[in-house]
């Protein structure tokens, strides 16, 4: 993809693809039996729709840096370099399930068909939000997705509800939600899990483990706990490179199966890399804190370019003509995020919040507010 | 018993109205389901929902793990499904457990998104059976404070049945306060046929009618206020009380149309008293009828402790009828 020099980690802006990083990428694909049949489920149509969200994805998270640059809002939390464990993940599900994403999964938002402009409005708290200016984190049940929290952890048992009411009504849908290694220890991924393990629940607990943690690495003790995390509920763990799109979604769509099956809940544990600070204002901080050998080796492992590298290399898998496709599909989405920018600032124009609307709202109903 | 139609009008039980109000509910609207510690075959720390089990089935009468938080987390996200889970705290003391789903995701979800959470969680609570600091608590003003929640405490079991009947056709996550000392002692003719609100809506209901002062309370206090009007007529004290089964919303008319009747106003709570409800009830009252008044606002209620284990020590500081006889007179002669 085309880099942005003003907005990219200086590991993305010369990227060139690694021969080792890739042989091991190309090695996966070919090993894993999983991976082979997540691409002949995908076809030449899903691997456009990854590569299309991974791209929508990124520049998305670029748009609201410009904006952060220019002073058009104050701050954002980004998803860049763990791209894929959203993208991945989201199109591995079916019609009707349930997402819940963290604040830096926003693809989750319009991956799953809500559109584009409305993670763009909220940051921008305009009243034709989804939220009308009430909440930077949204969410539109219409499209099956639920608004996120700021206490990390806490949409596992929520998520679980849904899988909960899934099971009751027999519906096979599932419900998943992404949490951060680091909330992994709050006692309401800990609730939550233990409950969906009692009820079977059709649930996929997301492990992103980002390695890092505001201004803090995880330790290695920790690294390998998250292993057993599963085994610790006594529910299927599946564990993938969370940089590899084709991976995470090989592991999402074996848990939904397994959720499906009535073997639920399943936690994916998908390993990745902040390429970042937690927000758009500490991202030089995390650079002075954490070892820089973290971000050149993860640098390497750009989810995008090793995806786009591995469809040149295999350009059957997108029926030939791969350079020129993954050129007017970029260009495609950039100007669609563009638009949907453009969209999203005229809205702030013409549809500034409401303050007398704003009280109201309290109780669904309409009464006793 | 399982029946298809409710009985006549027959006198129950306070926590017989809340079992039969759940019962009821469930028969009326599978939606329904309950959740909670050992709610399931055990029928509970109460025994609130025996035989429910029994007759709907383990896929709506559900046993939780001693996980509070995830329990109100996974009730908000059915309810969000449009499931209307019904969600028993084994003791209001361990909300505490579950306080963040309960304040931040299921209390905020309508105003951030506009998606209702029909949820109701029942708090056994309140003090007088010698329980102790984790199991006597009146927490209710630590959820009046939080919009988006709404809160009842009823004292009569006419009132314990029809709330929450309403608490669970409300749209809303709602706090529902069941006075354990109330379970057993109070009985009321209760008419299970009658039709019940489909929303909690805020008012409050004149008990006896007086002229000299206004007495205001809710749950359990309500009844020693009751009784404390009594004394006062033997005095020649007129006395009006007024119960407020709905705390959150709340609805203040009748209180300020009384208050302005009788010049003089009482709050009475087993709650603690700073910060506590009491204390939002007297400033609207001087917000709104401090013209009306003769005498200042008086609240009767729990001193600033922890409930004490030992029963004696409990019920020294439990609000008296004595204690509101006494406050009563202070202002009538002020």
């Amino acid at each position: 993809m085309k880099r942005y020099p003003a907005y990219d980690p200086i590991e993305y802006q010369d990227w060139s693809p690694d021969p080792e990083v890739m042989r091991s990428y190309r090695g996966l694909v070919a090993e894993s039996e999983g991976i082979q049949r997540s691409l002949e489920r995908l076809g030449p149509a899903g691997l456009e729709r990854l590569q299309r969200g991974l791209l929508r994805n990124r520049l998305h998270d670029i748009a609201l840096k410009r904006w952060v640059r220019t002073g058009v809002i104050t701050k954002a939390w980004l998803g860049c370099g763990e791209e894929a464990a959203t993208v991945g993940a989201v199109h591995a599900l079916a019609d009707g399930d349930v997402v819940g994403p963290m604040i830096r999964n926003a693809a989750a938002t319009f991956e799953r068909g809500v559109p584009l402009e409305e993670s763009f409005r909220a940051y921008l708290a305009t009243g034709d939000s989804v939220t009308k200016g009430r909440d930077l984190h949204f969410g539109d049940l219409a499209h099956g997705v639920v608004a996120p929290i700021s206490h990390v952890g806490d949409l596992v048992p929520v998520l679980a509800g849904f899988a909960l009411a899934f099971q009751l009504r027999g519906e096979s849908n599932v419900a998943i939600t992404w949490t951060g290694e680091g909330a992994t220890r709050t006692g309401t991924v800990h609730e939550g899990l233990s409950l969906a393990a009692a009820r079977r629940a059709p649930l996929i607990v997301v492990v992103q483990d980002n390695s890092v943690a505001l201004g803090t690495v995880r330790s290695d003790r920790f690294r390998s706990a998250l292993e057993g995390m599963a085994g610790g509920y006594g529910v299927p763990g599946i564990e993938c490179d969370g940089n590899h799109v084709l991976d995470v979604h090989r592991a999402v769509r074996e848990a939904r199966e397994l959720c499906v099956a009535g073997e639920g809940p399943v936690v994916v544990l998908a390993r990745t890399f902040r390429l970042g600070g937690h927000a758009t204002h500490d991202e030089a901080e995390a650079r002075r804190l954490f070892d820089a050998e973290l971000f050149a080796e993860w640098g390497k492992r750009d989810p995008i370019g090793c995806f786009e590298e591995f469809l040149k290399e295999e350009p059957h898998r997108i029926g030939g003509g791969a350079e020129e496709k993954l050129a007017r599909w970029e260009e495609e989405v950039i100007a669609e995020v563009e638009a949907a920018a453009e969209r999203s600032l005229a809205s702030r124009q013409t549809a500034p919040p409401d303050p007398e609307a704003m009280l109201g709202d309290v109780f669904a109903g309409g009464s006793g507010s | 018993m399982p029946t298809d139609t409710a009985p006549a009008a027959e006198e129950i039980s306070y926590v017989d109205a809340i079992h039969h109000a759940l019962g009821d509910a469930m028969r009326a609207d599978e939606s329904v389901m309950l959740m909670g510690q050992d709610i399931a075959g055990h029928g509970g720390a109460f025994k609130i929902t025996r035989g429910y089990l029994e007759e709907f089935g383990a896929s709506r009468v559900r046993n939780t793990p001693i996980a509070e938080s995830g329990t109100i987390g996974i009730a908000s996200g059915a309810a969000l499904l449009g499931l209307r889970p019904v969600i028993e705290m084994q003791f209001a003391d361990f909300i505490t457990c579950g306080f963040n789903q309960t304040v931040n995701v299921a209390a905020k979800m309508f105003f951030r998104t506009g998606h209702p959470v029909p949820l109701v969680i029942r708090f056994p609570a309140g003090g007088g059976v010698g329980a102790g600091a984790f199991h006597s608590q009146n927490n209710e003003s630590w959820f009046t404070q939080v919009p988006g929640l709404k809160v009842v405490a009823p004292a009569f079991a006419g009132d314990a049945y029809r709330l929450l009947r309403a608490a669970i056709a409300d749209p809303n996550p709602v706090m529902y306060f069941e006075h354990k000392f109330l379970y057993r002692r109070e009985k009321a003719v209760v008419d299970r046929g009658a039709p019940t609100p489909t929303r909690i809506e805020g008012g409050s209901q004149v008990l006896r009618e007086g002229e000299d002062v206004t007495i205001v309370s809710y749950g359990w206090m309500t009844h020693r206020a009751l009784e404390a009007a009594e004394r006062l007529a033997e005095e020649g004290i007129s006395a009006e009380v007024i119960d407020l089964p709905v705390l959150v919303p709340l609805g203040m008319d009748g209180i300020l149309e009384s208050v302005r009747r009788t010049s003089r106003a009482i709050v009475v709570h087993e709650a603690t008293i700073t910060s506590g409800f009491g204390a939002e009830l007297a400033a609207r009252i001087a917000e709104e009828a401090m013209d009306s008044l003769d005498a200042p606002i008086r609240r009767i209620c729990y001193p600033d402790s922890p409930p004490p284990f030992h029963k004696g020590l409990e019920a020294r500081r439990i609000p008296s009828v004595e204690g509101i006889v006494e406050g009563a007179r202070a202002l009538a002669a002020w």
